[in-house]
This record gives structure tokens, C-alpha cells and sequence, in this order.
């Protein structure tokens, strides 16, 4: 073997940033000769799915629109995640969030007034927090696995939709198709930049991501879920409950979720559809991953996820690659970026060279 | 009396592919290795089972492809996990999402066109009487299944090569030490849970819906995860919670269909069964103490040899 | 006749270490041969090699002067080599038969190998069930089964990796009685420890290590504790300084009717323990490793809480219902016995492992925001006042060798100046030069007029450093006793569950 694998005696901090970047690179060149020795114009794929968004300044504003929802579901699972607490059901705390947003809209249908859209956020964070409690509440009080609690409540959180906008939540108006009413002009989230779809859940979005990092860095909170995350045991020492830290991780994420969801309907959708679960909160797990759960890399990361996801439009259109590529792309950089963790801790060493070796 | 017999046979359909994926679940647990990307490895397995059945018409070579893509699969978490030492959770995750775009991706040419279903694997003669159909009426997998649990038990309570894999899964560097591949052993058990999976995948559009639809496994791998810490790492409680999966599956159908007192819940409801039926089921299994101490005691942690 | 086992100018490399440098000597059938070292002279590596389970870099390992190629434990085993671990390679959730048949490199009927394993224990006196699980026993009896596993296959060699580190001192006479039956059968045996009386009562020849390098060859019987110990330290011992004319002050922390729930599987909890600590007094705590020392550090810590708020008082200040914050606002800190993961996050920064316990008492703290400089400047202090070895206060817990890990998590300690402090296993898997620093600075936070209790497995260091001892089995503390008043045997009596001055008579072997 000419090759072996060296333990560092410090994790290198080099290779924490550099193996994300090398992800997302390693993620084109093999997607490009994957895609075109199956068959697809492999070279064309790449280019539309990672550069087009970029270059092309008209599919900036989708870029916005679609990071925004990443980046605030990505930092609260990057917060749960350093706790080494895995909700994995952002997706269901999301569209709890969408729905709680969707119900005040719908009960203040005939309202105006400023107040509207700041309650139907309050009822969106609240609603992804308290579907988070559930998963939060089985853990501490039965050490039940979050990852299949909050799992299992996402799917059953998309039956709901289907049933509300079935039934009780159903335009009147609609035609028969299942969903609600288009919300009144108070319940919408305005846009920011005349012109354009970008709303005010852009800036948000980059306030959230600050705010986290500024917590997550200089404040015990922070220091908290680094902690208990890193070494539990060691944290019941240094006097922090783990019990304390499971329920605060859940609920900064399901209530950040909450919040992409209540502005995601409120903004885009302005109504609640069978089509509102958009895989936001699960491709928020790669972004989580892809920013080293570091709230700022998150930003980043939320982009790179947010152009995957307009180029796989682009790619649709222009080259006929189905959408599903996307998420092998996604998938793929999860796969490059997980497999180059272990040059953080490891360094690779040419067994016969003598050279430079310590 | 009569109408149960139906009611029994979809149950046991409905189970079935639980079952299997589980029971591959549980071997590679027991190996100490948490592989999360059931459901991904089931969807692989799904689409390469559909376009098998597709083109050969030939069930039992359609189920053989079904449990060799899903093993390629699992070489991928074996790959990261086992040779690269990364995060189980995170990999097991990303196996789903990239099982989930990759089959949707070989699937789009094949939507609405239909495949056979599996005949059943005794001759009709033997099933003409409605209570014989519950014991001769179903198709092979259904009986490799019941093959499997004990096959499962006797493996790891019998066998050598059974007490090595618990050994491996209780405590690797113990293992490593007297001089086992811990390596070696894990990933022959993540192939094989990936094989199983694979299976179970393919019994979805070849037992259930002759049709290709986007996510058909909906789920139902997550389920197997969770059965096996229902069962205690046991195989033959998962046979019992595979069981019960099958029925509350086999009421959502009833329902849909309409009619009778069942439709009085809405279908959605019906629908989300499955899912809340897996956490109250997990709850009540954690609220009894002992339930973790028979988890292997390495579980989803990677093995880091000093040397 | 040739040597057993014959080793040629051994060397091999790790990444910044050179872990054995051209190692040489050899042992005769039949002969009990000491490896002599402290810990990270070498000592592990080389029977690593010897044990198949690393390679040489270079130099020869001989078998019965045929060189040989140890690639794998298996071929270890094949040549006659048997190795009983430190650190038990033993399956908790599995029987002791399924542990066996596990160590056997052919598949034996289990009814056999049953057998089999019943004529070992009988002729060497070593008592089992085959059947108990392995979890529900004791240390002494894991050990057992590891002896078992290796006489089973009827060794011409076996290695002891530091085996009587966990053994009371009655177990250990039984241990070396079963070493010098196998001895005279001509089994040659590879005995590495670091407890030169040892050595002197069972070895014939011992090898001692030293960074690295052989030191010496030498007759343990002929060689004197203190001239053994200075071949392996290399410098000469340095003596515990204690300030002259100490007297022991007032009742600090007083510990009454303590008791812990039962919480792992595995677990001893405490059981109804009640101690008084004065004011520069050091308390000893000895006893064989599981019999509650973890539970009760963490009972003392406020890891877990009591809910009788006087169970434990501090200047009659009750701390008993207080989390491990509270408890070191009041000047009750403590040092578990785990350093990675316990008393350290090893990924974390020093300076980040520093506000894991003095964040409240020295202020690191401020409207909920961290001030890492603080952090920063104490424990660069900690690192110059216990002459830690580290690049600084941003390396890494986990970059830190053992040694000078605790010996910065004891300066994190000692430096917040506790009016308690309590310590599981200060100095366990410490080199020498360490152990000597953190016994003087225990000494002297004692002479400052601290209540110091020390929970530890052995006995010399408790016997060196404590004015009081008692000790704990089953969860159950010994009445406490000075310590220039109670003899070794009475302790080992203790630690084995004989309490009472008249069974221990009974029960001294004639």
C-alpha cells in the first residue's frame, strides 16, 4: 500500500474549510462523468446546475428566495446538531410553522392592520417549537431516538396539510382543488426589492445566521451545546443538564424551521398547498453539514444548496435532465464532504517517501 | 370468519418488506454498526427490482437484482463508515437522500407502465379453499421471510460465526484485540443488511403496486429501523411487530376503499397511522427499563483502533 | 537448550515518538521474566510486537532460536504465546463459556471445551461459572477467564499485561501462586508492572525499560526497590515535601448517610457513607476498581444530587441538594478519575476545558457572554504553574500526553483554590516526574488549609500521601483510621469485604 492514513495531533483547522469547498468540487467532476456515462449530457448538467444560477444575474433573486429557507432551518439544525441532538424532522417542523402561519392568516382573513404577518411569524415559530417538543419530550422523558420521532411526525405532519385543505381550510371559491384561500394583502410577506420576488425572509434569513454565530461563539448557551455534544459526560461535570440542552436544541430548531415555514407560506406560496413540504428541511441537513454546522458556513452552504436546487430547474428546461438529479447531486456532495472528514483528524502519508517526515 | 381471511393475507403482504428490511437491520446492529439508510437502500432496490421485473418478466431474477443493488448501496455507507470512519447518522442520511434521487431519476422512464405482479409460490390447487390460501397463498418472498427469522435466530444464538458478529457489535476493541476483523465482519453485515433492504424493496412493486411511483417505499424503512428496537434486537418479536405494522397498514387500505365503520376517521388519519404507531410503539417500549440493555453496546460508534 | 523467546534489536517508529529503540534480551523456558518501565517507556508496544498485533520496524523476534514473523495474534497463539490484557479484552453482555470459546482459534463443541475449561481451573485453583454473564462479576474474576482463555491453549509463553493493577493484595498472592505452578511446568511468563515489590517477590530476571530503551538486565532479587526504580525514572526520587509541625484544624467537609440510587446496569451505587474531612487533613479512599468510587465521586461532585440537603455539609454550609455549579460556588471542586471525556473535552481548546469549571468562581462569565480572555489568561497560568506541556492555551485536551493532561486539569483545579477538593485516581496512567508535581501540589493545598479527599487503587500512593484512610467495597466505606495505624494486610482485607478485627484474623491465610 503506498499510501496510509496518520492521526494529526491537532485537528486541522485547514482541512475543516477546504473540505467542503473540495466537496462541492469533487461533487462536479464525478457528477459530470456519472451523468454522462449513464447517458445525459454530463458536462451540460454540471454547467447548468452549478454555474447558470450563478452567472446568469436573473436567477440571482431565485437563488435568494430559495437560500433564504436553507439557511434559517440550516442553523437551527447546525445548533441541534453540536448537541449531538439529531432532528432529522425539520421538514415537519416546517410545515407545522407554514400551518400555524396559514391559521391566523385564515382567521384574520377580514383584518387588517401591521399586526397580522408579525402574529402569524409568532405562530409559526411557536408551531414548529412545539412539534419539535414532542420528539424533545419522548427523548428526555423515555429516552426515545429523536431521529425517528421527528422522522415519523414529518410524515404524519403532510397528512395533516392534506386533510386541513381538504376540509376545513378549503377555498370556497377553489374550484374543488385542494387548498386555501389566496392570503389577504396583510397576511403576505412584501418584497424588498421592487421588481423582484425577493422578500423580506432574505434579510432575515442573514440576521438569523449572524445572530446564531454571535450566540453559538461568545455565549454559554453556546458553549452549552458545544458541550454537551463534544463530551456529555463531561458537561453533567461542568454542572450543564443534558436533559436541558436535548430541549433547548430541539426547540431553536423546530422553531427556526417554524419560522422558514411560516415566512416560506406567507412569501412564495402566499397560500397553503399540497405542494407546500418542498424537502427544504431535509436538504437543510446537508446545508447544516456543508457549513460545519458553524452558523456563517451555513450561509455559504445555503447557497451552494439553493443553486443545486434553481439549476436543477435550469437543467430541466434546457437539457430535459429530470429534477431527481438534483438530489443526487445533493446527495453526492454530502457523500465527497463525509468521506473528507477524516483528513481533518488524519493526514495521508506515502509510506516508502522519506521525505519530510517528522 | 371468512372476511378475516383477506384481511389476514393483505396483513401479511403489507408486512412483509417490513420485515425483511428489518431483519437486515438487525444483523448489522447487532454487528454494532447503525446503518439510518434503510429506506434509501429499499428505493434502490425498488426501482432495480421494477426494471428487472420490467424487462425479464422473471419475479424471482427481479428480486435477486433488488438485493444486489441494494448491497451496492450499503457498500457505499460501508465505504464512509467502516474504511473512512465517518459519521454513521450523517452517512446513513445522506444513503436516503441519495437513494430517494437516484431512484427517482432511473424511475421517470418507466411511470405508468405497469409490471406483473408476483404469482403466488404453491399452485392454485392447493389454495382453493379460503383457509388454505392463509397458509399456501403468498408469493416466495413471504416465506423466504419466515425462513429468514429463524434462520437469523439461529445464526447469531447457535453459530460461531453468529457469536463473533455479537462479540464484534459489543465491544470492537476487544474484538480487534484476540485478533477478529472487526472491519471484515461489519461489512459483510452491512452488505448483508443492504441485500435484505435491497429485497424488501423490490417486494413493493412486485407484491403491493405493479406500478413505479416516486418514494413508493413511503417510509416504511424508517419503520424497519424503529421495529428493531421495538424488538429488542430479537427476531422473533420482529416478526410479531412486523405483524403489527401489517395490520394497522391493512386498515389504512380498508378504509381508503370506503365503506364501513373504518371510514368514519379520515383517510389522512388513516394514513398517518403507520407513522404515529411507530412512536407510541417506541415509547412504550423505552418506558420499560430494560429495553436498551440489550442493545449492543457499540452501536453506531466507529471503531477507532489505537494502532 | 535455546531461549524461548529471543528478541534482536527491536525498533519501532509512531508518528513524533520513537517507541522502542533497538530493544534486546531474552527469556528461558520456565523463567519468569520482568518488563520493567513506567508508563510510555515502551513496555505495551513491545509485547504488541511480541503478541503479533503490531510489526517491528526492524530488528528479529527468535522462537526457540528459529527467527520468526508474528503477523497476526493468531500466529502468536499458534506458536504457544498467550497474553491476559490490562484492559480486559473481555464481552460484558456474553457468558463466560461464549468469552472463551471466542479467544479459541478452532471451533470447540462448547460441551468440550466446557470440560476442558473445568480440568484448567481445578488443576490451578481457579474457580468460575461458565455460565454467569460476564457483567455480573467481579475484577478478580474477569481476570480469571482471561488466565482461563490463555491456559486453555496450553501456552510456552505467556505475557501479563500489568495484572495485579485491580487485584486486592490477597488476590494478587493467589495470582502469583497460579504464575509459579505454570512456571514450574515450564511455561516461561512475561510479567510487565511497574510495582517493583512485585517484581522482587515473583521474578527471576527483569528487563527494565526507559524511554524507549533497554536500561538494564538485571536479578530483581539482587537489586534493591529504590536502585530498580531509579534505573526506570532515571533520576533519583524526589520525597514529598510536608510542611513540618502540621496539625489537622476543625471538621470541614462532613459526609453523613450518603446514598446513590442504582442507575447503569453495571453500576455500584454508595450505600449509606458517612466521613469527616478537617481542615488540612487528605483523606484516602482505597478499593478494588467498581466497588462505588465512580458513583461516589460523582455523589460528592453533584453530578448526582442528594436529596437530603445535610448529607453532605461544607463548614456546616448544607451542599447535599446543589449541582456541580452550585457545589463549586461553595468551594467543592472535584477531579474525576476519566480524563478524556470527563474531567476534558478532548477536541475542546485548554483554554475552552478551563470554563468548563472556573467559569463562575474566577468570573468568566458576564451577562450570559463568555470572556475568553479571562479563560486565556488563567490557563496560561495553569500552564506555568504546573509545568504543563503544551503549545499553549489553544492546543487541543486531546494533543496532551496523559501526564501532562492531568496535570493541567489538577492545576485548573487547585488553582481556583477549593476549600475541598476531591480526586478519583490523580495520578493513575501518570509517568513518575507528574505524579511526584501532583503530590506535591495536593501536599501543599493541604498545608493551605483545604479538606482534600483522594479516591484511588493504590495503595503505596495513598499510604505516601494521606493522613487518613479508609476504604470502600460494595458501595460501603470502612470506619476511617489513621494511617500510620492500619497495616497493608488489614486494608487488602477491607478491599476484598472483610470487615471487623476478628474475622480478618480468621481469615489471614496461615
Amino acid at each position: 500500500m503506498p499510501f496510509r492514513l496518520e492521526k494529526r495531533q491537532e485537528p486541522s483547522r485547514f482541512m475543516v474549510y477546504a473540505t467542503p469547498v473540495a466537496a462541492v468540487l469533487l461533487t462536479m467532476i464525478v457528477g459530470a462523468i456519472i451523468f454522462t456515462l449513464i447517458g445525459y449530457n454530463g458536462i451540460g448538467a454540471v454547467r447548468e446546475i452549478f454555474l447558470t444560477p450563478l452567472t446568469n444575474s436573473y436567477k440571482w433573486q431565485d437563488l435568494g428566495v430559495k437560500a433564504a429557507p436553507l439557511i434559517i432551518i440550516g442553523v437551527g439544525l447546525s445548533i441541534a446538531y453540536r448537541a449531538n441532538v439529531w432532528n432529522i424532522g425539520a421538514e415537519g417542523q416546517y410545515v407545522m410553522g407554514g400551518l400555524a402561519g396559514t391559521w391566523v392568516a385564515l382567521a384574520t382573513y377580514n383584518m387588517t392592520g401591521p399586526w397580522i404577518l408579525p402574529a402569524m411569524i409568532l405562530a409559526g415559530v411557536l408551531g414548529g417549537a412545539l412539534y419539535a417538543a414532542i420528539p424533545a419530550f419522548f427523548k428526555v422523558r423515555f429516552n426515545v431516538n429523536e431521529i425517528l420521532t421527528s422522522l415519523m411526525l414529518t410524515y404524519a405532519s403532510v397528512q395533516l396539510i392534506y386533510y386541513l385543505i381538504r376540509l376545513p381550510w378549503k377555498d370556497p371559491m377553489g374550484m374543488g382543488f385542494p387548498q386555501t384561500r389566496l392570503f389577504a394583502e396583510a397576511a403576505r410577506l412584501p418584497t424588498i426589492i421592487p421588481g423582484t420576488i425577493v422578500h423580506l425572509g432574505v434579510p432575515i434569513a442573514i440576521l438569523v445566521a449572524v445572530l446564531a454565530w454571535f450566540i453559538m461563539s461568545r455565549s454559554v448557551f453556546g458553549y452549552q451545546m458545544k458541550v454537551v455534544g463534544a463530551a456529555p459526560h463531561a458537561a453533567r461535570y461542568g454542572g450543564f443538564s443534558e436533559n436541558k440542552t436535548i430541549w433547548l436544541a430541539m426547540l431553536v430548531s423546530g422553531a427556526l424551521a417554524g419560522l422558514a415555514g411560516v415566512l416560506e407560506v406567507a412569501g412564495p406560496f402566499q397560500r397553503m398547498v399540497p405542494g407546500f413540504p418542498t424537502n427544504y428541511g431535509f436538504t437543510a441537513i446537508i446545508v447544516a453539514f456543508l457549513g460545519r454546522l458553524n452558523p456563517l458556513g451555513v450561509i455559504f452552504a445555503g447557497i451552494v444548496m439553493a443553486i443545486t436546487f434553481v439549476g436543477g430547474e435550469v437543467a430541466q428546461t434546457t437539457i430535459g435532465l429530470p429534477n431527481a438529479a438534483t438530489g443526487i447531486f445533493q446527495a453526492m456532495v454530502l457523500f465527497f464532504l463525509l468521506a473528507g472528514d477524516i483528513l481533518v483528524r488524519y493526514r495521508i502519508r506515502r509510506v516508502q517517501a522519506a521525505v519530510g517526515t517528522a | 370468519m371468512e372476511i378475516l381471511i383477506p384481511i389476514v393475507i393483505t396483513l401479511v403482504g403489507a408486512a412483509t418488506p417490513i420485515l425483511l428490511a428489518a431483519l437486515g437491520e438487525l444483523v448489522v446492529e447487532k454487528a454494532g454498526v447503525l446503518n439510518l439508510g434503510v429506506e434509501g437502500m429499499m428505493l434502490v432496490g425498488a426501482i432495480a427490482g421494477f426494471a428487472a421485473q420490467f424487462y425479464t418478466g422473471n419475479p424471482y431474477f427481479a428480486l435477486l437484482i433488488g438485493a444486489c443493488a441494494g448491497a451496492a448501496t450499503s457498500l457505499i455507507f460501508g465505504f464512509l463508515t467502516l474504511s473512512l470512519s465517518a459519521n454513521q447518522t450523517a452517512t446513513g442520511l445522506a444513503l436516503t437522500i441519495f437513494g430517494t434521487g437516484f431512484s427517482a431519476l432511473a424511475g421517470a422512464p418507466f411511470s405508468a407502465r405497469p409490471i406483473e405482479l408476483m404469482r403466488p409460490l404453491f399452485p392454485a390447487e392447493l389454495a382453493t379453499h379460503p383457509v388454505w390460501r392463509v397458509v399456501f397463498g403468498y408469493s416466495a418472498p413471504v416465506y423466504f421471510s419466515f425462513f429468514m427469522v429463524f434462520a437469523i435466530w439461529y445464526f447469531l444464538k447457535k453459530t460461531r460465526g453468529g457469536l463473533i458478529l455479537r462479540a464484534v457489535g459489543e465491544n470492537d476493541l476487544s474484538a480487534h484485540s484476540i485478533g477478529y476483523s472487526v472491519k471484515g465482519v461489519r461489512y459483510a453485515a452491512v452488505v448483508f443488511g443492504g441485500a435484505m433492504a435491497g429485497i424488501a424493496g423490490a417486494c413493493f412493486p412486485l407484491l403491493l403496486t405493479p406500478q413505479w411511483a416516486e418514494r413508493m417505499t413511503a417510509g416504511r424503512g424508517w419503520i424497519a429501523v424503529a421495529l428493531v428496537v421495538f424488538a429488542s434486537w430479537k427476531p422473533f418479536r420482529l416478526l410479531a411487530g412486523a405483524y403489527l405494522f401489517g395490520l394497522v397498514m391493512t386498515m389504512e387500505l380498508y378504509a381508503k376503499a370506503g365503506g364501513g365503520p373504518l371510514s368514519v376517521i379520515p383517510s389522512e388519519l388513516w394514513a398517518a397511522l403507520p407513522y404515529l404507531a411507530t412512536i407510541i410503539v417506541l415509547v412504550l417500549i423505552s418506558i420499560r427499563r430494560d429495553a436498551s440493555t440489550n442493545a449492543p453496546a457499540c452501536l453506531g460508534k466507529p471503531f477507532l483502533p489505537s494502532n | 537448550m535455546p531461549h524461548r523467546l529471543e528478541l534482536i534489536g527491536i525498533t519501532k517508529r509512531f508518528p513524533g515518538v520513537l517507541a522502542n529503540d533497538n530493544v534486546s534480551f531474552s527469556v528461558r523456558p520456565g523463567e519468569i521474566h520482568a518488563l520493567l518501565g513506567e508508563n510510555g517507556a515502551g513496555k505495551s508496544t513491545l509485547v504488541k510486537m511480541i503478541y503479533g498485533i503490531m510489526q517491528p520496524d526492524s530488528g528479529e523476534i527468535r522462537w526457540d532460536g528459529q527467527p520468526v514473523q508474528i503477523a497476526n495474534p493468531k500466529a502468536a497463539r499458534k506458536l504457544g504465546i498467550g497474553m491476559v490484557f490490562q484492559h480486559f479484552s473481555l464481552f460484558e453482555a456474553l457468558t463466560v463459556l461464549e468469552n472463551i470459546a471466542l479467544g479459541m482459534d478452532s471451533k470447540i463443541p462448547s460441551r468440550e471445551l466446557e470440560s476442558r475449561i473445568r480440568d484448567v481451573m481445578s488443576t490451578y485453583g481457579l474457580l468460575l461459572d461458565p455460565h454467569r454473564t460476564v457483567a455480573t462479576l467481579s475484577v478478580g474474576e474477569r481476570q480469571r477467564i482471561e488466565i482461563v482463555r490463555a491456559l486453555l491453549l496450553d501456552p510456552k509463553l505467556l505475557i501479563m499485561d500489568e495484572p495485579t493493577s485491580v487485584l486486592t493484595p490477597q488476590e494478587v498472592e493467589q495470582l502469583f501462586e497460579v504464575l509459579r505452578k505454570l512456571a514450574a511446568q515450564g511455561c516461561s511468563i512475561l510479567y510487565i508492572s511497574h510495582k517493583l515489590h512485585e517484581i522482587k517477590a515473583l521474578c527471576d530476571t527483569a528487563t527494565i525499560l526507559r524511554g524507549g530503551k533497554l536500561v538494564d538486565t538485571c536479578d530483581p532479587k539482587a537489586e534493591t526497590s529504590r536502585s530498580m526504580a531509579e534505573k526506570m525514572i532515571g533520576a533519583g526520587l524526589k520525597d514529598i515535601v510536608r510542611a513540618p509541625g502540621r496539625s489537622l484544624g476543625q471538621p470541614k467537609l462532613v459526609i453523613s448517610r450518603l446514598s446513590t440510587t442504582k442507575t447503569g446496569h453495571f453500576e455500584v451505587p454508595v450505600d449509606n457513607v458517612s466521613f469527616t474531612v478537617r481542615t488540612g487533613e487528605i483523606f484516602g479512599i482505597a478499593g478494588v476498581a467498581g466497588n462505588g468510587q465512580n458513583a461516589l465521586l460523582d455523589a460528592l461532585s453533584g453530578e448526582i444530587r442528594s436529596d437530603d440537603k445535610d448529607a453532605i455539609t461544607i463548614d456546616g454550609y448544607p451542599l447535599g441538594l446543589l449541582d456541580t455549579t452550585g457545589r463549586r460556588k461553595r468551594g467543592l471542586c472535584a477531579v474525576p478519575e476519566e480524563r478524556n471525556g470527563h474531567a476534558a473535552v478532548a477536541d475542546f481548546s485548554l483554554s475552552d476545558n478551563s470554563i468548563l469549571t472556573a467559569r463562575d468562581r474566577l468570573g468568566m462569565v458576564m451577562l450570559g457572554l463568555i470572556n475568553s480572555g479571562a479563560a486565556k489568561t488563567y490557563t496560561g497560568k495553569v500552564i506555568a504553574d504546573f509545568a504543563v506541556k503544551a503549545l499553549g492555551p489553544a492546543s487541543t485536551a486531546g494533543s496532551l500526553s496523559g501526564g501532562n493532561l492531568q496535570k493541567y486539569i489538577m492545576g485548573r483545579e487547585i488553582l481556583q483554590k477549593p476549600s475541598v477538593l476531591v480526586v478519583s485516581q490523580p495520578t493513575w496512567g501518570v509517568d513518575a516526574g507528574a505524579a511526584a508535581a501532583i503530590h506535591q501540589a495536593l501536599v501543599d493545598l493541604a498545608s493551605a488549609g483545604s479538606a482534600i479527599v483522594v479516591i484511588s487503587q493504590d495503595l503505596d500512593e495513598l499510604r505516601a500521601l494521606c493522613d487518613t484512610m479508609a476504604v470502600i467495597n460494595m458501595g460501603r466505606l470502612s470506619p476511617a483510621r489513621p494511617v500510620g495505624e492500619v497495616s497493608v494486610e488489614e486494608i487488602g482485607l477491607l478491599m476484598g469485604g472483610v470487615h471487623g478485627s476478628t474475622e480478618a484474623h480468621d481469615a489471614v491465610p496461615a
